[in-house]
């Protein structure tokens, strides 16, 4: 993510400021002083931002307009506030920061090492109990690995994996150093260094689906812990093509379900959509189950790729 | 002077918090003096603009009409006790859903909940968030698909309102029950007035905007458990319990077994491959797991299931 630095175009609209406005008011007469540098990193404005904002609220006020709202001021870097007046309080959540919470709240309270009746499942009930209850759930339980591998990528502890490759169709033995574990769409993923990869200078950052690993035996061994950040774009297992794919409106869930580089909507529902390619067995699978659905566009060398697997799976049938 | 547009819209709030009775445009625009147009039908599209930008912001702001000697005219107040935030959480709790929120984060951008400037996610957390957390946590996170609608339909399922919204063509009205996030896809369920009946919904299917009719209309039934409300399993979906005897080779046996559960197994051959007993109810879902395999796999019985899989390679392959 790219969520540091504020990059944006123009001024921000009335709206964003605004909403922004209504939470800082409140915290800032909470705390009566606070360093300007703390309060804008904070609230993800620059310090000239920031003056900038507050010297107009300080503006703003209730008739006959010697009662502003917020008495605030600005002296070496420290932001002064005085009497709460108006806006003592945030506003209620909004639609959407209700259900970002929840849903990210009782996702959370899944994900490896959570505590079932710990402060987060406090914090639930109370939103709960302010916006109505909801039956919302999130079903993203992590398999059994998960617990190590976290701890793994905690400690810089060294795991040894047995993992099959749905590229390759084989198992192989890999040393790797867990960096993350992550939920995706539906699976779980290791985010690790495999270290012969590292050893023999190459580009070592894998990401594994949990549930190939066959095998996993924590070794004793402890390397450096790196904090990465996952990649926008990735696949487990490592693909290198592309293929051109014209699919039919029954097949247009390979788009939910694969990331695609590109997608152009085609008459009727369908799409033509360029997707990386794991290795041709992947495309295989992909193809046999799409059936008629799908026409291999480019490369051409794939064209007959569905006929000739469906002719392979058929011997497996007598025929 | 042209003033800031941010700082009218703020007095018009301010004013209508600390107002104790109704006001109605004129005594607003009086209040307020100078800030809005003075030709009528210029002050009433200012004063739409701001009225919609507030409400947009989620300010509840409240109409009526009155009586009297001002008889017709529309009267604007917001009750202070429905704007306040009032959610008195521990400053335990606060870090707990600011660690949560920055663990679960929600891929894209619809509806506001993805990254960058002016998103509900950041504001929500500055509106219940630790000021001490780091945020981050070590090691694990998740994202969940940000799909457009999911909080209007939370707000729904909360509230008991009914919605209406366009799916495939049709327009659907549901008293929605609940939302579920299962394997990378939003769902709601609920009873839908058409079909007279349940019906589960993708969130992400859904064309256009969900509207949300009068709050508390609906029950949900007693005991209701939307991750109970359709199989976990898409093989399973359809119903009736039925089943396929499938043989995977030893090349995929260890996986196959891992993921259906050891009671699944009906054999296990001296080769290393095992017979397994699949749910094959929804005869997609089927057809997909099993090509999945490709030729490590082979239908067993019963014979109709292993003829729909030959017959769609056959089709597949093509003339010989």
């Amino acid at each position: 993510m790219t969520a540091q630095a504020p990059r944006r175009r123009g001024p921000r609209p009335t709206n964003v400021r605004l909403r922004r406005l209504l939470v800082m008011l409140p915290w800032l007469m909470e705390r009566g002083e606070v360093p300007l540098a703390e309060m804008a990193q904070r609230f993800r404005l620059s310090e000239s931002e920031l003056v900038a904002e507050l010297e107009l609220a300080s503006m703003c006020g209730l008739p006959p307009f010697v009662d502003e709202l917020i008495d605030v001021f600005v002296d070496e870097g420290t932001v002064y506030a005085g009497v709460p007046r108006v806006f003592t309080k945030p506003m209620r959540l909004t639609a959407p920061e209700a259900f970002a919470l929840v849903a990210a709240g009782r996702a959370a309270l899944q994900l490896p090492g959570a505590d079932p009746d710990g402060p987060l499942s406090r914090a639930l009930a109370k939103l709960d109990a302010a916006l109505g209850e909801a039956d919302l759930a999130v079903e993203m339980a992590a398999p059994p690995e998960s617990d190590v591998l976290v701890a793994a990528a905690t400690s810089g502890e060294v795991v040894e994996i047995r993992y099959w490759s749905a590229a390759r169709e084989t198992s192989t033995d890999r040393r790797v150093a867990p960096r993350a574990v992550f939920a995706d769409r539906g699976n779980w993923y290791l985010l690790a260094d495999d270290l012969d990869l590292l050893a023999a200078g190459a580009d070592a950052q894998r990401t594994f689906r949990l549930d190939r690993i066959e095998r996993l035996v924590p070794t004793g061994a402890h390397v450096d812990v790196r904090e990465v950040e996952r990649p926008e774009e990735w696949f487990a297992d490592d693909s290198v093509a592309t293929a051109v794919l014209r699919l039919a409106p029954p097949a247009m869930w390979a788009v939910e379900r694969y990331p695609v580089r590109s997608i152009e909507p085609i008459a009727g529902g369908g799409a033509e959509v360029e997707l990386a390619v794991a290795s041709e067995r992947w495309l295989s699978r992909l193809l046999v189950r799409l059936g008629p659905h799908v026409e291999v566009v480019e490369p051409a060398a794939w064209r007959s790729l569905a006929a000739d697997t469906a002719r392979s799976v058929l011997a497996r049938y007598g025929e | 002077m042209a003033t800031d547009s941010l700082e009218r819209v703020t007095n018009l709030l301010a004013l209508l918090l600390e107002s104790r009775a109704p006001l109605t445009l004129d005594q607003i625009a009086a209040q307020l003096t100078d800030q809005y147009p003075a030709a009528e039908q210029a002050r009433r599209a200012a004063f739409e603009r701001d009225k919609a930008l507030l409400r947009g912001e989620g300010v509840p702001i409240e109409t009526e009409v009155l009586g009297g000697d001002r008889a017709g005219q529309t009267a604007y107040r917001i009750d202070r006790a429905r704007y306040e935030l009032d959610l008195r959480l521990d400053d335990d709790e606060r870090r707990a859903l600011q660690v949560a929120l920055a663990a679960v984060r929600f891929a894209g951008d619809a509806g506001g909940l993805g990254s960058g400037d002016g998103v509900w996610t950041e504001s929500a957390l500055w509106k219940v968030g630790a000021d001490d957390a780091g945020g981050a946590v070590a090691g694990v996170e998740a994202s969940l698909p940000a799909v457009a609608g999911l909080a209007t339909l939370h707000h729904a399922v909360a509230s008991r309102s009914t919605v209406t919204f366009g799916y495939r063509g049709k327009v659907r009205t549901l008293d929605p029950w609940g939302l579920l996030g299962r394997e990378g896809f939003w769902y709601v369920v609920g009873h839908d007035h058409d079909a007279g009946e349940q019906r589960t919904y993708r969130v992400d299917r859904i064309d256009g905007s969900v509207a949300v009719g009068d709050a508390a209309v609906h029950p949900r039934p007693e005991g209701f458990d939307v991750r109970h409300a359709f199989p976990a399993d898409a093989k399973q979906i359809g119903g009736g319990g039925a089943t396929a005897q499938v043989a995977i080779d030893l090349e995929r046996a260890g996986a196959a077994v891992r993921e259906l559960g050891p009671d699944a197994v009906r054999e296990r051959r001296a080769d290393g491959s095992v017979v397994v007993e699949v749910p094959c109810a929804n005869p997609l879902a089927f057809r997909s797991w099993v090509l999945g395999f490709l030729e490590h796999a082979e239908v067993l019985g019963p014979a109709e299931q292993r003829e729909a899989i030959v017959t769609w390679l056959r089709d597949l392959a093509g003339p010989r």
